[in-house]
């Protein structure tokens, strides 16, 4: 092994050994999906669950949302 | 210091899209060997959006650094505060988003809005719009957590479970003095 690949074996072992990987005992592999998916370019999921929880929304309160939009508008 | 601020300005404008495309990664190389310098950046971008309220922002942005810090070093942190620092002023992203488009659209559709269905879809879209932006905060905040405090998923939840009440309180004082509405974390 050459001594440019051993010092990248180094380096990548030493941030690999720095932020021990995330175990949730039986729910491990539900996480490890769900980072994934959030790890490159997450915004079709955040867009997704973000209609999903505005629907929900519109469900329970119905044309109420219109109020909580207009105090957010006039929010800052 | 010229040097530095140019270096920090191309590795802020790198970072900003990596925030975008790839956050886990852009995250972990801005704890690893990101700047204090970038700040400075943040701190115009905060200027900008939040120039009624700057200097509110500002010790907001302070006091939530130093929790974090202090909670998180509490219950077994080992990061460092310049990671825990630059990481949670990349979060100030959405936050920013967020206040730059509200204004244009204060602008644009003012307020109140109407229960028709004109009103209802704009509220539906905004709304849409602003949660999206909530998860991209959220994502950003864990990361902070995870890569400047090198905590765990229960660790992170359990600094959560502290900062977020006080923050709570916190916003509720800022609102009753009339300093914030939305609270600009």
């Amino acid at each position: 092994m050459s001594d440019r690949t051993y010092q990248k074996f180094v380096a990548r072992w030493e941030k690999v050994i720095d932020l021990p990987p995330q175990t949730l005992g039986p729910l491990t592999p539900l996480y490890k999906a769900c980072a994934r998916l959030l790890k490159v370019m997450p915004w079709p999921y955040f867009v997704l669950l973000s209609i999903a929880v505005v629907i929900g929304l519109y469900v329970v309160v119905g044309s109420a949302i219109t109020i909580l939009v207009t105090l957010l508008q006039r929010g800052f | 210091m010229l040097d530095q601020l140019i270096i920090s300005g191309i590795a802020f404008s790198r970072n900003t899209i990596g925030l975008v495309v790839r956050p886990y990664e852009t995250y972990r190389r801005i704890i690893d060997k990101g700047s204090v310098w970038e700040l400075v950046f943040i701190a115009m971008l905060v200027m900008i959006s939040a120039f009624r309220f700057v200097v509110a922002a500002g010790a907001t942005y302070v006091l939530v650094v130093v929790l974090v810090w202090v909670v998180g070093h509490r219950i077994g942190g080992r990061g460092t505060l310049r990671g825990v620092a630059l990481g949670w002023g990349y979060t100030f992203f959405p936050t920013v988003v967020w206040f730059f488009t509200t204004s244009a659209l204060f602008v644009l559709l003012p307020p109140p809005r109407t229960t028709s269905v004109a009103g209802v879809v704009f509220s539906g879209m905004f709304l849409v719009f602003s949660v999206t932006l909530l998860f991209w905060k959220l994502t950003l905040g864990y990361l902070t957590l995870r890569f400047g405090l090198k905590l765990d998923l229960a660790r992170i939840l359990v600094v959560a479970g502290i900062v977020v009440p006080i923050l709570g309180v916190y916003s509720v004082v800022m609102y009753r003095l009339g300093i914030f509405r939305v609270p600009f974390i």
